[in-house]
């Protein structure tokens, strides 16, 4: 029987809300910022939800040992409103555990690829990997001790990935890298979760694809800019690593774009169309840095620029979530998005404060 | 202890800029005086003063004092307490050294992390080979027996090290095991190729070679993780040997945020210094003693009584024993009492006693509740530095009490672990819920009910008599009389009782018709409805704002209707409200009363097991929901009738005010 969202959702969003709230009184990130050394630093963790983080720093001293601690983390947070949930939206909240577990795929597919292909001995750096179940029966130990492609394949046999690794063979990784691979395997996780939508009920499933919409532009206006027009990529390889879906991929303006030879590709035409803010924003850029920018580096603002635009779209939609119907999955979701840049940023400080940079620079990076 | 809260003086004092400091060290000394900002004095007067700015900036004090702490703590050195100020360690913060002292000790700690960072890399790779070999998954383990043809073993056997592999010697000559992982094959084939390694057919060699390679494994494996530990004490201990120094700069830096702190509220003309704080008045004479000394009598104090200021502006400070400290965290967790009212507490602890009691009734599950919180303190009393687990310190500090109250009242219901082992003192609760009681003054479940509205009554004219005491304290006669938790609505409230009880009397038939009734309850209500429009004349007296009659006529008309309909059926719902407790507790004897039959159903160890368990999941459920009532009626059906939370909490600045270790 189909439970009301007031019944479905009231007890678990109430829950998120709490810890929304407590998450927005939090000074965890500032404080991070402000110790001096990742020493420091994990002092800061020690009597916040990360406890564990800080513990596995005092047993092993070794910054990727917490980086695991903070997936393992996020990956309970994700299974524990799961269980909060009933039916398609519990199911729905699981399915988002595939991003997850696609990233840790690429992660053991590179640390693979490193080892074998390009002869770099792997080590000790597989145990940093998840090797638990996320969502398919992945077998996490014959993939990283695979000793060659068709290994990596049988061990991803059982699982939705086997379709999209059988597409290519060792020697086509071996020239082109992972790029195009790793870009099947976030649209197939897309492909799955636009399906997901489909299963939950009116509200939620629109909630939930404006959600994905805007990541999804993100990517492809990032994929436009990175690849369409810096790497100047061939018009079939580009059409095909766009993701089908929202604003940017139906505008008319990105068809005509793609179809242009590389040389004539003018992505700000694009951009300024589709989001006019933006473009004066990345325009800026040389200004700010008085001329003597280096492309790749203009390339690395253009894209930071890019993203933070569309982090704030998404920072927008999921305030406007947290305002609006309180018996939706857009609570849940809400929750997901505060919760990963809580988690990147405190990953990326305590990266920044190992390798010793200053308070200022990290900021800088993270703003 | 003090029933009231404590009566309070504002202090304004003068004294000369160079007696200053030796002012602001006695009373960081002292510790007793809430100060106020000087901003309430004339304009003219106003102008002629000045703040200064900090020398250092409390922020920059506070964020070094965190730097001392995040190092202490990483060395499982408990933060220091406030025991250890003393003003007379107090010296001008030397930033730059202290900074030096905590940046040397953190590249020291770097550089151990950093060596505990590679034993633990190295403890990983060893996991992983271990792992395979005990999950039998030989075919990711490349194990080779030989022997090197040329080259020297060491050299192998860094080269091995580089993929994590171990070089094992047996047998005599340049014998060697070799264990990799396959999948670093492709590396490795040459690297023995180089070595001249030559796979030995030697079957016994093959087959004690990953025995002989296991233990070598394990005993790497052993070093590395033992490496790591001791990099961890290692640290500990580089922590505890700086500790001395890290204490005596997280002192001083603590002494002068607090200095600074003080010195906030200060105001200054070209030689003086002008300051102004609450202080208790039975801590007058100390504070002025103390200023003077310390300015060499050259200050001159003002003393103004706290009356002469308006009551919400005067800070709350109540005094409890530490007996009652759990129940002094109760009221002010909901809020702080009004100036000059009853302090709740006692009261507050002998309510939820009692009623903890009703609902939870049992001797031997109230000795396992206060065998349970003793423990949980001394394992906090042991380990300072340990979180809060789900039986937090505050609960902890609660849970004696609740198991004493309910051992008292399982010895009155006589109920021990659900089992009548003695007689009831007063009535068996089980019996009288089971059908059963033939003895005791009661005998069925409306007997239960009854004590407990009776309680609940009492609870109730405890709240408008402790109300009453505030308003004839803070003079508000209007409110003592007329006001629906005042004397009037403290009379119609046991009018409706008396018609009750009297109805109940009857069998439900009939109301009392005592004559008295209708003409008590009609005065009560004219008098009701005249509080209004008293009020607005009342206001207007005193210089209030005028509104037309038909607003007046309205908003007294309004008030009234509210205040019946608060009075018939907020009175009528709070007392019923207490009939929850009759139901806990006999929920709790029925549950009981269920293990019991299941325990009987079966025999020996089964019995005892749904015995044990039953208890357990009583204690545990019952404990809680009687913990959470219990604390519900206080807050809703008592503090409802007298407790306005509209005090400000008195906080003085002095040594033992509370730090944050956290930022």
């Amino acid at each position: 029987m189909r439970q009301d969202p007031t019944s479905l959702y009231g007890f678990i969003n109430a829950k998120l809300r709490a810890r929304i709230g407590l998450m927005r009184e939090s000074h965890i990130v500032e404080d991070l910022l402000k110790a001096k050394t990742v020493v420091e630093a994990v002092a800061v963790l020690r009597d916040s939800a990360y406890a564990t983080v800080a513990t596995a720093y005092d047993r092993t001293g070794d910054i990727q040992q917490m980086e695991l601690a903070l997936l393992y983390n996020e990956v309970e947070m994700y299974q524990e409103v799961s269980k909060f949930l009933e039916g398609k939206p519990a199911e729905f909240v699981l399915r988002l555990l595939g991003k997850i577990e696609v990233e840790n795929l690429k992660n053991s597919i590179r640390l693979w690829y490193s080892s074998i292909v390009r002869r770099r001995p792997m080590r000790f750096r597989s145990e940093y990997l998840f090797k638990q179940k996320l969502l398919n029966d992945i077998d996490w130990t014959a993939l990283i001790n695979a000793t060659n492609w068709d290994g990596v394949c049988k061990a991803l046999s059982n699982t939705p990935y086997s379709d999209v690794v059988k597409e290519f063979t060792e020697q086509q990784l071996d020239d082109s890298g992972l790029f195009i691979l790793e870009n099947k395997l976030d649209r197939q996780w897309y492909e799955q979760m636009m399906a997901s939508t489909a299963k939950l009920s009116n509200q939620d499933r629109l909630v939930a694809q404006s959600v994905f919409v805007v990541d999804i532009d993100l990517k492809n206006l990032l994929m436009m800019v990175r690849y369409g027009w810096y790497y100047k990529m061939d018009k079939d390889v580009l059409s095909s690593l766009l993701l089908p879906w929202g604003k940017v991929y139906k505008d008319k303006s990105i068809r005509e774009f793609i179809q242009k030879s590389p040389q004539e590709r003018d992505p700000f035409a694009v951009i300024e169309q589709l989001y006019p803010g933006l473009t004066q924003s990345i325009q800026q850029i040389p200004e700010e840095k008085k001329g003597s920018v280096h492309q790749d580096e203009t390339i690395t603002l253009q894209n930071l620029r890019i993203e933070a635009y569309l982090h704030e779209r998404r920072k927008a939609l999921y305030k406007r979530m947290l305002a609006s119907d309180p018996f939706t999955i857009g609570v849940s979701l809400a929750y997901f998005f505060l919760y990963n840049e809580e988690d990147v940023m405190i990953k990326a400080i305590l990266n920044g404060k190992y390798y010793g940079y200053e308070e200022d620079y990290i900021r800088g990076v993270l703003a | 202890m003090n029933l009231f809260t404590r009566p309070m003086e504002l202090l304004t004092a003068v004294v000369l800029e160079e007696k200053s400091d030796a002012v602001v060290k006695s009373l960081l000394e002292l510790g007793v005086m809430d100060f106020v900002h000087i901003n309430k004095l004339a304009p003219e007067q106003m102008e002629k003063l000045s703040s200064r700015p900090s020398s250092i900036s409390r922020v920059v004090l506070e964020d070094t004092r965190h730097r001392v702490e995040a190092l202490l703590r990483q060395g499982q050195v408990a933060l220091p307490s406030t025991d250890i100020l003393d003003v007379k360690n107090l010296e001008k913060p030397d930033l730059d050294s202290y900074n030096v002292v905590l940046d040397t000790l953190g590249k020291k700690l770097l550089v151990l992390k950093e060596k505990q960072k590679e034993s633990n890399q190295l403890v990983l790779g060893f996991d992983e080979m271990h792992r395979y070999i005990n999950e039998d998954k030989g075919e990711y383990l490349d194990l080779r027996v030989g022997e090197i043809g040329h080259g020297n073993a060491d050299d192998l056997g860094q080269r091995l090290a580089s993929f994590g592999g171990l070089l094992e010697p047996y047998g005599e000559g340049k014998k060697y095991i070799s264990l990799t992982l396959r999948r670093d094959v492709s590396q490795v084939s040459p690297l023995l190729d180089k070595f001249d390694w030559t796979e030995s057919s030697d079957v016994e060699a093959q087959k004690m070679a990953i025995s002989l390679i296991t233990h070598r494994l394990e005993e790497e494996h052993r070093k590395a993780g033992m490496q790591r530990s001791e990099i961890e004490a290692e640290v500990n201990d580089l922590i505890k040997a700086e500790s001395a120094k890290l204490i005596s700069i997280w002192s001083n830096l603590r002494l002068n945020e607090l200095s600074d702190q003080i010195r906030s509220y200060f105001a200054y003309t070209r030689n003086t210094t002008l300051f102004s704080g609450w202080v208790p008045t039975d801590q007058a004479d100390e504070v002025t003693k103390a200023i003077f000394r310390s300015s060499e009598g050259q200050c001159v104090t003002e003393w103004t009584d706290a009356t002469q200021v308006p009551r919400g502006e005067v800070p709350v400070a109540v005094t409890s024993p530490k007996l009652l400290e759990p129940f002094q965290k109760i009221v002010n967790n909901y809020s702080t009492p009004e100036y000059g009212t009853v302090n709740p507490t006692i009261f507050v602890m002998v309510a939820y006693l009692i009623m903890f009691g009703l609902m939870f009734a049992d001797v031997g599950q109230g000795f396992v509740l206060l065998v349970v919180g003793l423990l949980t303190q001394l394992g906090y009393s042991k380990d300072p530095l340990k979180k809060d687990g789900m039986l937090s310190r505050n609960l902890s500090k609660l849970l004696p009490y609740l198991g004493a109250s309910s051992m008292l009242f399982g010895m009155l219901f006589g109920s021990y672990f659900g089992l009548s082992l003695f007689p009831a003192l007063w009535f068996n609760f089980d019996a009288v819920v089971s059908g059963h009681a033939s003895t005791g003054s009661i005998r069925d479940v409306y007997g239960i009910m009854g004590l407990t509205i009776k309680f609940g009554i009492i609870v109730i004219y405890t709240g408008l008599f402790l109300n009453w005491i505030n308003l004839f304290r803070k003079k508000d006669w209007l409110k003592l009389t007329l006001d629906k938790n005042g004397i009037v609505g403290g009379v119609l409230f046991g009018t409706g009782l008396y018609m009750g009880f009297g109805f109940v009397k009857t069998g439900y038939r009939e109301f009392p018709s005592a004559p008295w009734v209708s003409i008590v309850i009609t005065v009560s209500l004219v008098l009701l409805f005249l509080r209004g429009f008293l009020a607005y004349y009342l206001s207007v007296k005193k210089g209030g704002p005028k509104h037309g009659m038909g607003t007046v006529v309205m908003d007294s008309v309004m008030e009234w209707l509210v205040d019946l309909l608060e009075i018939f059926g907020g009175y009528l719902s709070n007392t019923l409200s207490f009939m929850r407790v009759a139901g806990l507790g006999i929920a709790h004897a029925t549950l009981m009363e269920s293990f019991k039959e299941l325990s009987s159903l079966s025999s020996g160890v089964g019995a005892i097991a749904i015995f044990v368990l039953g208890n357990v999941l009583v204690i545990v459920l019952e404990g809680l929901s009687s913990g959470i009532q219990s604390l519900r009626l206080n807050y809703y059906e008592f503090f409802s009738r007298y407790f306005t939370g509209k005090g400000v909490a008195y906080e003085p600045v002095g040594l033992k005010t509370s730090f944050s270790a956290q930022k």
